[in-house]
């Protein structure tokens, strides 16, 4: 068969078009095959983020370009046992994949060839240094010189001669090349032989595995490049979730989709594995029911199942240290263990210390836990392994019913998924706080930014235009230091881990005006607050205090405290702050200095069924929801409603948007408004995505009058629902998966 | 009479009593431009405030917050604070949110200067 037939598909399992993400990767490795600089390229994955397809998208992309690049791809599996065993497959691999290359035949890659084959179909050019090879290559194999004939297979593209091409390998799953028996340590040999043999390679494997590897062939880092592969980002990952959908035929909602991707954060390996699953039941995905199901299957019998069973027998091959191993991992996850103890672990599991060396080596290179070579952290795994643990845990070693097992496990895969989601918005929504305090670089910017107070009584109510124009002419300005290093305040505290929330509370380290000297250096506590409305001196109060003692425990001489809120701080707080040379400022003086500094069943809408029926989806902002509003009162004067009336429906229809647009974090931005026509109601639905509200569900809602406007600042913005039920005459809250879907009704009355 | 339109809300005042015209749609943005005014208007020495709701069609409780604010503000500053020319519904909404109850309401601007008038001879009950 020719590269035609093929359709540019040699090893790939997907169309290049079907391959998403990885797309600065892909090129970085062709371009490390093209420049031919000799060069290693060690490809350091995080687990379960998928390289195999990478590489064979590589490997087709350069046998398409039949350039003098010859691409050569070799995966180690599971299946070969010994060196010799794989380091005698590599050979064959070679062989078979430059004669595909040089017949430009993509099926001889996978043809069944024996090296009698390889020579009858080698092109006689080629005959003068394939035949000495496989004679030479019989010799070495019946010497028993095994490290000998490791040394000859990995040298094969070596011997290709430079007139045919310089040959560039590729090696998939080096992780697996120290496991093997025998005396020889594969990932070592092939790190020595190809880093002395002057060609460019692809090393791809665990990162932790190839980095000890590089260490162990005493490597020459000068002649590595590394690259990095972490799990896909979110985007790309409902990319990858959709094409597979599609592909595979699986129907799924986006809520499903977004819940997938959370779930198993963007591992191409759980998310392909999880619709094949999906395909190979024929389950169609719309709610996060039929999604955690099918995930619990999984996690007791599936795909993923087998993952991780795989692993742990690998590492603990005998069945009762198996289950001891998971008995001491799961309760060390349960009990948040972060510094365990070696020898704890030795007595528990029952092992030699080399024996649990090994196991330790194993699970730190997968990741499951962080071994520093003294204590075991067995909290770092992800959730999707910490699932499976727990499950097997209870079935293993509890013996627990599976039918319980099963159902609780559902319920709580349930409980948490929107909990999940609701985190994934807020952290989407939020102003990335690091980034902001990473690009201070000694810039001179308006003082009051960092000054609430002056900022609303001069600013407040002003737009953007206005604003933007008065503060150029502000003549205060305050000259920022310059970060040097900023992480989350949790990296100094871990024991408050709960009271700061990693991404909204962080440490940077910087120096005033960019001098490096103690009387200089400086470190600014910063935290983001949480609060609807001005932020009251208690909280101000609470925050100032818990970030002062963190400076004192790390001994942070000269510091300065800056918190931010939304909506600012109230003049008790704004006070209290500047008393202690505290900084505070909301969310708008955030976003000016971030300009002035540079730093850088989803509720899609069904059919409509009905020919009274209409649909609206609006952008959230802008004072959309006033096109709601002109929308319904259209559809409301048709059916005659009396004015009062439809004046009640277009403020609830303006409640009901400014609820779902203020609290929502949503991901699209968008309402979804349903208005269904009646003979003698108006049925109106609004929904957004975005996290569950926590006043779903409550049906006491209604407004009195002596309660509201005696209602403290903090209440009064929780009016709109009493509003909006006050207003209408049925309200009620739609079961939805996330989001928000609110139906209220209005009939028809003669007034 | 001083005629003013800064922030783009427009006022002016009656001796030392400042009109504010609120917008057709009171929402957070229009609210905040009209606590500016009212707080700029307070600072330089008015001692009443009429806000004026003729052009107002459409409210939400963001904006009757504020507008709950700028009372409390009014109240801290000592002075009184008139609403005219609100329609029946929004009348409606503030007296489902109370705020009827902090506030004087009048037909229209003369209505709401001789109210005023009338708690400068005698006391404010609220």
């Amino acid at each position: 068969m020719s590269i035609a037939d093929f359709n540019g598909r040699v090893l790939a399992r997907v169309p290049r078009h079907d391959f998403v993400g990885r797309a600065d990767e892909l090129d970085r490795i062709v371009k490390h095959a093209n420049a031919q600089s000799g060069r290693g390229l060690l490809l350091l994955m995080t687990p379960s983020a998928g390289c195999s397809e990478l590489l064979r998208q590589a490997y087709d992309r350069l046998f398409n370009q039949q350039s003098d690049v010859i691409p050569l791809y070799y995966a180690f599996t599971r299946h070969e046992t010994t060196a010799v065993s794989a380091a005698i497959e590599f050979l064959q691999t070679v062989l078979q994949q430059y004669l595909a290359f040089r017949r430009k035949e993509p099926a001889l890659c996978r043809a069944p060839l024996t090296l009698q084959d390889v020579l009858e179909l080698a092109p006689s050019s080629d005959l003068e240094w394939i035949e000495p090879l496989v004679k030479m290559y019989e010799r070495i194999r019946f010497s028993n010189d095994n490290r000998a004939l490791v040394r000859f297979c990995l040298g094969a593209p070596q011997r290709i001669p430079a007139r045919s091409g310089k040959a560039f390998v590729m090696f998939d799953g080096a992780q697996l090349a120290d496991d093997l028996n025998g005396s020889v340590i594969l990932g070592a040999e092939l790190l020595r032989v190809f880093g002395r043999s002057g060609q460019s390679f692809v090393l791809a494997g665990l990162r932790r595995q190839i980095l000890d590897s590089a260490r162990a062939a005493e490597s020459n880092f000068e002649l590595l490049d590394l690259l990095r592969l972490e799990q896909l980002n979110a985007e790309e990952a409902h990319s990858l979730v959709d094409h597979v959908a599609l592909r595979s035929k699986v129907v799924l909602t986006s809520e499903v989709r977004d819940l997938l991707v959370q779930q198993f954060a963007g591992s191409p390996f759980f998310i392909t594995n999880f619709l094949q699953a999906a395909r190979e039941k024929n389950i169609a995905l719309n709610t996060y029911l039929d999604c955690e199901r099918l995930y619990v299957d999984e996690l007791l019998g599936g795909h993923v199942n087998h993952h991780f069973t795989n692993l742990l027998e690998e590492m603990a091959p005998e069945v009762e240290k198996r289950v001891r191993l998971i008995r001491v991992i799961w309760e060390a996850v349960a009990g948040d263990e972060k510094s365990a103890s070696i020898e704890g672990w030795r007595r528990r599991l029952e092992v030699e210390p080399a024996e649990l060396e090994n196991i330790l080596h194993h699970l730190h290179i997968q990741e499951f836990v962080n071994w520093t070579g003294a204590t075991i952290d067995a909290t770092t795994g992800s959730q999707t392994w910490k699932d499976y643990l727990r499950a097997a845990y209870r079935l293993a070693i509890k013996a627990d019913p599976r039918a319980l097992v099963v159902a609780e496990t559902i319920a709580e895969a349930l409980k948490r998924a929107p909990n999940t989601m609701a985190r994934h918005y807020k952290q989407s929504d939020r102003i990335d706080l690091r980034g902001v305090v990473g690009a201070f670089d000694c810039q001179r910017v308006p003082a009051l930014l960092f000054d609430y107070d002056p900022f609303r009584k001069t600013y407040k109510g002003l737009d953007d235009a206005e604003l933007q124009s008065q503060l150029a002419s502000e003549a205060n300005l305050a000259k920022l230091p310059q970060t040097v290093h900023v992480a989350s305040c949790y990296a100094f505290d871990s024991a408050t881990r709960k009271a700061y929330d990693e991404e909204r509370c962080v440490v940077a380290h910087a120096f005033e005006d960019g001098i490096y000297t103690d009387a200089q250096q400086t470190v600014w506590l910063i935290a983001e607050l949480e609060a609807k409305l001005e932020v009251d001196i208690e909280l101000a109060k609470t925050w100032f205090d818990r970030l002062e003692s963190l400076a004192r425990q790390n001994d942070f001489q000269r510091h300065q405290v800056w918190l931010i809120s939304n909506e600012g701080f109230d003049e008790a707080a704004c006070e209290f702050l500047r008393q202690h040379a505290a900084f505070c400022s909301n969310k708008r003086q955030l976003e000016i200095l971030i300009q002035q500094i540079g730093a850088t069943s989803a509720v899609q809408p069904a059919p409509v069924e009905a020919p009274d029926e209409f649909l609206m989806v609006v952008p959230m902002g802008e004072e959309n929801e006033l096109l709601a509003a002109s929308a319904v009162e259209q559809i409301a004067r048709r059916l005659t409603f009396p004015p009062q009336a439809i004046n009640q429906i277009k403020t609830a229809i303006v409640e009901a948007c400014i609820n779902a647009s203020e609290h929502s974090h949503s991901p699209d931005r968008k309402i979804y408004q349903r208005f269904r026509v009646e003979s003698d109601r108006l049925v109106v639905t609004i929904s957004n995505r975005g996290i569950v509200p926590t006043n779903v569900g409550s049906n006491n809602a209604h407004l009195s009058k002596q309660e509201s406007s005696d209602a403290t600042a903090e209440d009064r913005r929780g009016w709109g629902l009493k509003l909006i039920r006050s207003l209408m005459d049925e309200v009620e809250f739609e079961r939805v998966d996330e989001g928000t879907s609110l139906r209220m009704t209005k009939y028809l009355r003669t007034v | 009479m001083d005629i003013s339109t800064g922030a783009t809300v427009k006022s002016h005042c009656v001796g030392t009593t400042a009109i504010v015209y609120a917008s057709d749609y009171l929402n957070k943005l229009t609210g905040e431009k009209i606590e500016r005014e009212c707080r700029r208007q307070l600072d330089s020495g008015c001692r009443a405030l009429v806000i004026d709701f003729s052009d107002t069609q459409l409210v939400n409780s963001i904006g009757i917050s504020i507008l709950l604010g700028i009372i409390d503000i009014a109240e801290k500053s000592g002075a009184q604070v008139v609403f005219s020319d609100v329609n029946n519904q929004t009348i409606q909404l503030f007296d489902m949110l109370g705020l009827t109850r902090h506030v004087a309401l009048a037909r229209n601007e003369q209505e709401a200067l001789s109210t005023l008038s009338g708690f400068n001879s005698t006391p404010t009950v609220h």
